[in-house]
């Protein structure tokens, strides 16, 4: 007699699930395992440009003081311009687009999934040869390396090679898995996904790779430049061979001007998913959201010239740049005026990713604000390259990148996990957060706006009436670092400890809602047909109606979806 | 820091204003969330109201920040136009035929700054320029870039190699003012300060006199001794 057939195993909730190993992740062209390599790399690397951050206002807490030399304060510099702005901030924004933009449109995947994998791959590479120059010499020409310090004639090790190459390679992995993103959104959508329909998150998602596809080969064209002129004799940047080194201000400008409007975008939108389902409410009006955001893409990026109000250009070009972004004033207001509208009248419950939403919005308000001065020329000549810039800038970033970032995080961790973040944790670490960028850079206005410290010094002097501010300043960053390494800690707890979240922990209006935590490897198994922006909320409606007209349900009975 | 010359006059009064903008925008925005979570919280109880706005609602939104902008505009173009324009050598400052400006060149190197001044003389991190008189300096640099900034007497002004910028300004009292390059331009970029010093028109032109005099006794002397065969 042949043994019986095995029975195969109960089908209860899906496959069973093993972790991924890291085989499984290294070779995974899946969007969800691809955006948390981002997610978690982008991460790490917050946690090592705050330390970066850390040493730096160390060094300027007192006046004249010898913790760092020039030197090792310049490479520190470098090292965490570079860090807080393509390793750390793009990468979480691109991270969270790449994980839920799909599952947002209903797609089994992405359109091109081996471009978005290399894509994902490349920018790992970016830090690692970074962060390898370490071993040798790291670039010592700052945040932004301007031409000529940053020629070989002025800063001949190879830091600056290092540099970029380092950015080269993140900024080519963002614009392929911009690609990916902007193919997967056109070809992917659920039937009956209309344009119209889309949820704000994933029309950011499109913005922002887009934005993505002008700004990238911009850097990359200018940092090919570079090399070129360091490596081979080139003169694109040698100001008396007939180069200009204005070339290179341009071109960075434009990229770093693209890059600060796609974190705000990132914020906004996911603030902007946040706020209609914690407040019971829908989005004041979408249509004037989503085209707050493109306006603000095209606009913070033609407003680059902002950054060289004391450049040799013309006076034209300065008046361009100023009504550029003194026109922002009407998309980002319009955001604000209608997330705050969208709580008024409703419900809310006052969550973690809510109140780090609320966050955002008000260190967002705070540097755009400031940003508002910068613009007019007159002011731009006062305030510019001093200690007033890094604090309106920070303010923006910090809200957007940080506290954005992490309203996000605590938003789609359920989904990712399968588990929330521990609720009381994130309020100690939201206070702390919110005190300590209040106190990193507040003092920071008064000490460039009044007193005229200037950005990017190793040291201040003596009896320059900004002593106070700067240890201020270096107290808050302390106090902004604990916060984040809190929601930090918090993560990486609540991975095995945390509660445990099934499907819709918010009630979100949103498809990525309707999938598994952590969805199934091809996202979902069925496909709700999409009637409205709001598809979750139909879902419900319509289990509810039905409730109300058949028999009470047997215990274990599965409600169709209508 | 007090401004001292008609141009940073502007541009302090415009912080100002733009301080007070600012702090009312930061306000409104927070005040208004503040008070909508307050308000609605849903331990209240009141049900939510599923409403959504209009495109009128959003127009007239849209227009007031619009309006806001422009006004905004104005004054930003009204202020720098103030703040560019050359002030005139006033009755007690240095005289030049063609009511022309005092024309110094600033040259920026890692990690100085030289003045050379109309009569060839020079001098190395302090400036001295004649009270009342319309100072302009041409930027140069003959490295990297950086900025010529000294708060009091006018805006700041980057020094591009291969490019000359211009700062242009008339000091309404005498003293001693200083200033910070403001652009990253190596190890020693934070050491790299300015003094200006305003003095009387006779004190000015006695100091380029005699500075002149001295470079030049300097160079004889240098000279000199190389035809004597005594320096290597």
């Amino acid at each position: 007699m042949s043994a019986p057939a095995k029975r195969p195993p109960e089908l209860v909730d899906g496959f069973p699930r093993r972790r991924p190993r890291w085989t499984e992740i290294a070779t995974s062209a899946d969007h969800k395992d691809l955006g948390r390599v981002l997610i978690a790399a982008a991460l790490g690397f917050l946690f090592l440009a705050l330390v970066e951050l850390l040493l730096m206002r160390l060094q300027l807490a007192i006046p004249e003081n010898t913790f760092l030399s020039p030197v090792t304060f310049n490479r520190m510099l470098s090292l965490y311009g570079a860090t807080a702005v393509f390793f750390f901030a793009v990468p979480l924004a691109l991270g969270f687009f790449y994980y839920v933009a799909p599952l947002q449109i209903g797609a089994r995947g992405t359109a091109l999934p081996r471009l978005g994998q290399i894509g994902t791959w490349l920018f790992v590479a970016g830090p690692a040869v970074l962060y390898a120059g370490i071993l040798f010499t790291p670039s010592e020409a700052g945040v932004n390396p301007l031409p000529p310090l940053s020629d070989v004639a002025f800063l001949a090790d190879n830091g600056v090679d290092a540099w970029a190459a380092a950015t080269g390679l993140a900024t080519l992995g963002f614009v392929l898995i911009a690609i990916d993103l902007i193919a997967t959104l056109r070809r992917r959508r659920a039937p009956g996904m209309a344009w119209r329909r889309l949820p704000v998150f994933a029309w950011a998602a499109a913005i922002c790779s887009w934005l993505l596809l002008a700004i990238g080969p911009v850097l990359l064209a200018a940092l090919t430049m570079l090399l070129i002129d360091r490596n081979y004799d080139g003169i694109f940047f040698a100001g008396d061979a007939g180069g200009s080194p204005l070339l290179w201000q341009h071109l960075s400008w434009i990229f770093y001007s693209g890059a600060y409007m796609l974190l705000l975008i990132f914020a906004l939108a996911a603030i902007a998913e946040i706020v209609p389902a914690l407040a019971r409410k829908p989005l004041f009006n979408r249509g004037a959201v989503i085209g707050s955001l493109v306006a603000i893409a095209v606009l913070g990026t033609l407003a680059w010239m902002q950054n060289m109000l004391t450049a040799p250009i013309g006076i034209g070009w300065m008046y361009f740049a100023m009504t550029m972004s003194l026109a922002l004033i009407v998309p980002f207001g319009l955001v604000l005026f209608n997330l705050i509208e969208t709580l008024v009248g409703g419900a809310v419950r006052m969550r973690a990713p809510l109140l780090f939403a609320a966050g955002a919005i008000s260190m967002i308000s705070i540097g755009l604000a400031a940003e508002i001065s910068h613009s007019l020329p007159a002011l731009g000549w006062r305030l510019q390259h001093t200690v007033d810039s890094t604090a309106a800038t920070h303010f923006a970033l910090v809200g957007g990148a940080v506290f954005g970032g992490f309203a996000a995080l605590h938003w789609w961790f359920p989904k990712m996990t399968g588990r929330t973040m521990g609720e009381s944790l994130a309020r100690f670490s939201f206070w702390t957060m919110v005190a300590g960028t209040l106190l990193a850079f507040l003092p920071l206005f008064l000490a460039g706006g009044f007193e005229g410290q200037v950005i990017d010094a190793y040291k201040f002097f003596d009896a320059t009436g900004v002593d106070t501010y700067n240890l201020l300043a270096t107290i808050g960053v302390f106090l902004l670092a604990i916060g984040i390494l809190m929601t930090l800690a918090n993560a990486l707890l609540s991975r095995e400890g945390g509660a445990a979240a099934g499907h819709d922990p918010w009630g979100g209006d949103s498809l990525e809602w309707f999938a598994l935590s952590p969805p199934d490897p091809h996202n979902f198994d069925l496909l709700p047909d999409v009637r409205s922006p709001r598809p979750m909320r139909d879902i419900r409606d319509a289990i509810a109606h039905r409730s109300e007209r058949a028999a009470t349900p047997q215990p274990g009975e599965r409600q169709p979806v209508a | 820091m007090e401004p001292h010359s008609p141009g940073t006059d502007q541009i302090e009064t415009l912080l100002w204003i733009g301080f007070v903008v600012g702090t009312i925008l930061v306000l409104a925005v927070n005040l208004g969330l503040l008070y909508a979570l307050r308000r609605y919280r849903a331990a209240r109880g009141a049900e939510p109201r599923q409403a959504t706005g209009g495109a009128g609602l959003q127009l007239r939104v849209g227009g007031a920040l619009g309006a806001f902008a422009v006004a905004l505009l104005v004054l930003g173009i009204v202020f720098t136009e103030n703040a560019r324009e050359a002030p005139a050598t006033g009755e007690s400052g240095l005289q030049i035929e063609d009511e022309a400006p005092l024309k110094i060149t600033a040259t920026g190197q890692q990690w100085l700054w030289r003045y050379d001044y109309p009569n060839e003389a020079f001098s190395y991190y302090k400036l001295v320029v004649p009270v009342d008189t319309q100072v302009e300096l041409d930027l140069l640099s003959t490295d990297v870039v950086h900025t010529w900034d000294v708060p009091a007497l006018a805006g700041k002004r980057d020094a591009v190699p291969g490019k000359t910028n211009e700062a242009v300004f008339r000091a309404e009292e005498e003293g001693a003012y200083f200033g910070q390059s403001a652009t990253l331009s190596g190890q020693g970029y934070a050491a790299m300060r300015t003094a200006v010093e305003v003095v009387s028109p006779a004190e000015y032109e006695e100091f380029v006199e005699t500075t002149q005099e001295g470079i030049q006794e300097a160079q004889d002397r240098v000279v000199e001794r190389i035809e004597a065969g005594e320096t290597p």
